[in-house]
């Protein structure tokens, strides 16, 4: 009998538990914030957002992959922790929001400098206090660009943006010199020219840290930094860190002393990691969170249109493409440009977007988006291939292959992974497996882990045929085809062993190329060139959207993924 | 006993360390790097190069132990390569998390298992015994992530009375944590309504965690209660007419109890260990995620020191059960 009194009384507290609960189920704002201010009439905009009158107060919980791979933002390249760090820390200028190739000042109130030259001239604001106190201006400014130019060795390796904008680190670097001409004056001088100086510090790691506080935090010390895991008060964002718990939260205040427009609307930000895209969608549902990043395309119609959600679609600013590589293995039928322009042929992008990505994204002609600003002048002349099975046929047979000696051709994708220009590896490889096979291709296929296994031999030009794809860091098409296809030691890159006469010299010539419509004639160059010898097959520019309660308001998305949470506000209806 | 815990204690020591060279040598037997993992689509061999330089991943193998080694032995436990934070500081914060949900899982099922155990057995051969038993087999045979997201479907989305994920609801309760127990952290912020909405989201993760421990411990407490009822001293307890509630406290369950402890020792070895699909499912920031991630990055010292902590609490949970043998049954004795 005691039995059963156990499981009574067991049983009993449960029901008092759920019960005691149901009034504490994650509320919306309105329930567990008084609306503060009026409210305004919010009606949905033609892209999905809604608008009105903004209101202070409430706390957004916004669901992301995961948190920051660290908190000093010179140490991180990836998005997720960008979400984070840019609420927070903040750089001389940034990409007015939704383009990709306006710039607007942050701390910096205006600069001069061209591309063609090496000195930029930059005023800040006034002003501007970064959130421990510490008063902005051109000292920390320079204590900043110092820091990383002398990178220890062992924070190199996380310092990725860093390096690749300015080339390299050390005194040898792109940057000669950077000097406090006078309080809130900084003059940058470089080595040589650079056209993606500008846009390059445009990137969260550049963001300014406050002098104090790297001081305080032993930041030029690697073995003894803290300034990527202690919650700090470093930056001069709308959000302050108020705290910080790895792999649970990332809790963020409003700043009340933003040197902004306005103040940030939202009370608090807390941003909660949930790496399984089916599992932010349930938290969403389930009323745990108020939004999330990166909707996979199937789950989109749960959002979109339905009741007390919404769905912000974000122009891609990516491409999909399918690595080609004539010389991955011994006599490979991609050696004859003829296979290779059959490859391009026979894949029908129209038929991947309408069955991968829930008909968001656009087929890619070229590797840079339309949403570049390059897109018309690189993309002239560049050889474009539509989707005919029927001339893939034909350009196989004048290779000599047919039905008794099809090509055989290896093809590789990653597992365990996503990314928003290849929401299923698995899928659209079997999609386009399909294609190939129905274009008279015999294909060998096979995967390999993402991070560990994949790109490294990808990379290492182990793969005939391979997905990869590329989210662009600023608008130029150096971060395109010029890290693509650029040449080392006269080597073009293993992955693709891309070396179609001239493209050295053409790719060398853009480069140094830096009139705008000059550069944007010589990068055409190197399109051509690699289109034309089918280096690479370029398949889709994916669109990715956040996923909204409708009571969130104001947020605004940017085609390279960064955006600020400023502007957000809860309607509290 | 306090010979056997010292000696208990000192084997320790050659465990431990046979443990971090097969840990060090399973980990770089792994393909790929945390170099790889970092730079993801930029990952040229060039880049590579530079990353791995700078993670002391270029040097030869014996010399990358020895420094681990020499760190170690100095109490330093390294640094994650991914994310430069202390493994230890990293390890601290988690582990609580992981505690809560443990406890959570195990209480429920020694409080559901033991008495179903009990109450089959006191009724062997009889439908309520068959119904128990595959019940339980269900319980050990049904996947973690299909009852997770059952649960999770059913009670947070279709009939949403408990959250769906988290540890407490942060738009209602902003907690700040300072022992990353959040039941107790919620009572330190003065936040009783916290305290109420930390053990509601602990419901879910803990029914699905606890289901298979619950099976486990239901059929080791029914076959263990079997065999002490045909015991002479079970007959002579009834025959003497003692109570039937004294008979199953004082006779039958302390007697049967000695391998269900066993049991239950094991499974919350097994559970501090972490869940990692419980973890994922419900978004709880424990242990078990946090080593499954540093694994698929490659991050060797977390794997490395991560796991060495994680077999050290293993074993020293199991040296408290053996030493709770000696409580529940004087006549063992450890000598």
């Amino acid at each position: 009998m005691r039995t059963w009194r156990w499981i009574s009384v067991f049983a009993v507290l449960a029901l008092v538990l759920v019960a005691c609960g149901q009034q504490g189920i994650s509320q919306p704002a309105e329930e567990s914030d008084p609306p503060p201010a009026e409210s305004g009439d919010a009606e949905p905009t033609d892209d999905g957002s809604m608008d009105g009158e903004p209101q202070s107060g409430g706390t957004l919980v916004f669901g992301g992959a995961a948190l920051a791979a660290s908190l000093d933002p010179a140490l991180t390249s990836d998005g997720e922790s960008f979400r984070i760090l840019q609420q927070i820390y903040e750089p001389l200028v940034d990409l007015v929001p939704g383009t990709v190739d306006e710039l607007e000042g942050v701390l910096a109130e205006s600069w001069t400098g061209e591309p063609e030259g090496t000195e930029y001239v930059f005023t800040l604001k006034e002003g501007v206090t970064f959130h421990d106190g510490t008063p902005f201006n051109a000292e920390a400014v320079k204590v900043n660009f110092d820091r990383w130019q002398n990178f220890a060795e062992e924070f190199q390796g996380n310092a990725y943006y860093y390096g690749a904008v300015m080339d390299g680190f050390g005194a040898d670097n792109l940057i000669e010199s950077v000097e406090a001409t006078d309080e809130l004056t900084v003059t940058i001088t470089l080595r040589d020219p650079s056209p993606t100086f500008l846009y390059g510090i445009a990137l969260t790691p550049f963001s300014i840290v406050s002098p104090a506080v790297l001081e305080a935090t032993n930041a030029d010390d690697p073995t003894a930094s803290t300034l990527g895991t202690e919650t700090v008060q470093g930056g001069t964002g709308p959000f302050v860190m108020e705290e910080y718990i790895p792999d649970d939260s990332a809790v963020l205040a409003r700043n009340e002393d933003y040197h902004g427009e306005h103040t940030a609307y939202l009370d608090r930000l807390i941003i909660r990691p949930i790496s399984d895209p089916a599992a932010r969608l349930q938290a969403l549902q389930g009323g745990s969170i108020q939004g999330f990043d990166l909707i996979a395309p199937g789950d989109r119609s749960a959002v979109d249109g339905v009741d007390g959600f919404q769905l912000v679609n974000r122009s891609s600013y990516n491409t999909l493409y399918l690595g080609v590589n004539p010389t991955a293995t011994d006599d490979s039928p991609l050696q004859d440009l003829a296979v290779r322009q059959a490859v391009a042929h026979a894949i029908d992008r129209e038929a991947l977007i309408e069955a991968f990505y829930g008909g968001g994204g656009s087929p890619a002609d070229i590797f840079l988006p339309p949403t570049s600003g390059w897109f018309d002048s690189v993309g002239e002349g560049a050889e474009v291939y539509e989707f005919d099975p029927g001339a893939a046929q034909t350009l196989l047979e004048d290779a000599g292959f047919g039905a008794d000696n099809p090509p055989t051709v290896n093809f590789w994708y990653p597992t365990e992974v996503t990314r928003p220009y290849m929401p299923d590896p698995r899928g659209l490889h079997e999609a386009v497996t399909t294609m190939l096979e129905d274009a008279g291709f015999t294909v060998e296929t096979g995967s390999a882990i993402w991070g560990t296994e994949y790109i490294p031999a990808a990379q290492a030009g182990t793969y005939d045929l391979w997905f990869l794809g590329w989210t662009g860091d600023y608008d130029d098409p150096s971060n395109w085809y010029g890290v693509h296809f650029g040449f080392a030691q006269g080597e073009p890159a293993a992955a693709f062993a891309c070396d179609p006469e001239g493209l050295e010299a053409a790719i060398d010539e853009a480069e140094a190329t830096l009139e705008e419509g000059a550069r944007g004639a010589a990068w055409s160059e190197v399109a051509q060139l690699v289109h034309n010898e089918v280096c690479f097959v370029t398949l889709v520019h994916g669109d990715t959207a956040i996923a909204l309660t409708e009571e969130v308001r104001g947020y605004v998305a940017n085609p390279t993924g960064s955006e600020s949470f400023v502007d957000v506000w809860l309607s509290g209806e | 006993m306090t010979k056997f815990i010292i000696r208990r204690l000192l084997l320790l020591i050659p465990i431990l360390l046979g443990l971090t060279l097969l840990i060090f040598v399973f980990t770089r037997l792994l393909p790929g790097d945390p170099a790889t993992t970092i730079l993801g689509e930029r990952a040229t061999p060039e880049n590579m190069a530079i990353v791995r330089e700078a993670l002391g991943l270029d040097r030869p193998l014996h010399e990358q132990y020895l420094q681990y080694m020499g760190g170690l032995l100095q109490g330093d436990l390294g640094r994650s390569f991914i994310t430069n934070r202390d493994v230890v500081d990293d390890f601290l914060q988690r582990f609580p998390a992981t505690i809560e949900l443990s406890v959570a899982a195990i209480l429920f099922a020694i409080a559901v298992g033991i008495p179903l155990g009990m109450y089959t057995a006191k009724r062997r051969g009889t439908w309520v015994d068959s119904a128990g038993t595959v019940v339980s087999l269900i319980g050990i045979s049904i996947p973690i992530f299909f009852l997770g997201l059952m649960l999770k479907w059913l009670f947070a989305i279709q009939f949403p009375i408990l959250p769906d994920s988290g540890r407490i609801d942060l738009v209602d309760y902003y907690v700040p944590r300072v022992t990353n127990f959040m039941t107790v952290d919620a009572l330190l912020a003065g936040e009783p309504g916290g305290v109420i909405d930390a053990l509601r989201h602990l419901v879910l993760p803990a029914l699905a965690l606890g289901t298979i421990p619950l099976a486990v411990i239901m059929r080791i407490t029914r076959a263990s209660v079997v065999d002490v009822l045909n015991e002479d001293y079970v007959r002579t307890a009834h025959a003497k007419g003692l109570r039937e509630s004294v008979v199953d406290g004082r006779h039958i369950l302390r007697n049967a109890l000695l391998p269900v402890v066993t049991v239950i020792g094991l499974q919350t070895g097994l559970l501090l260990g972490g869940a990692i699909l419980t973890e994922t499912i419900f978004t709880w920031g424990g242990v078990g995620r946090w080593i499954y991630d540093a694994v698929t990055a490659r991050d060797y010292q977390i794997i490395q020191s991560g796991v060495l902590m994680l077999a050290l609490i293993f074993v020293l949970v199991n040296l408290v059960v053996d030493i709770s043998y000696g409580f529940l049954n004087p006549r063992i004795r450890h000598s």
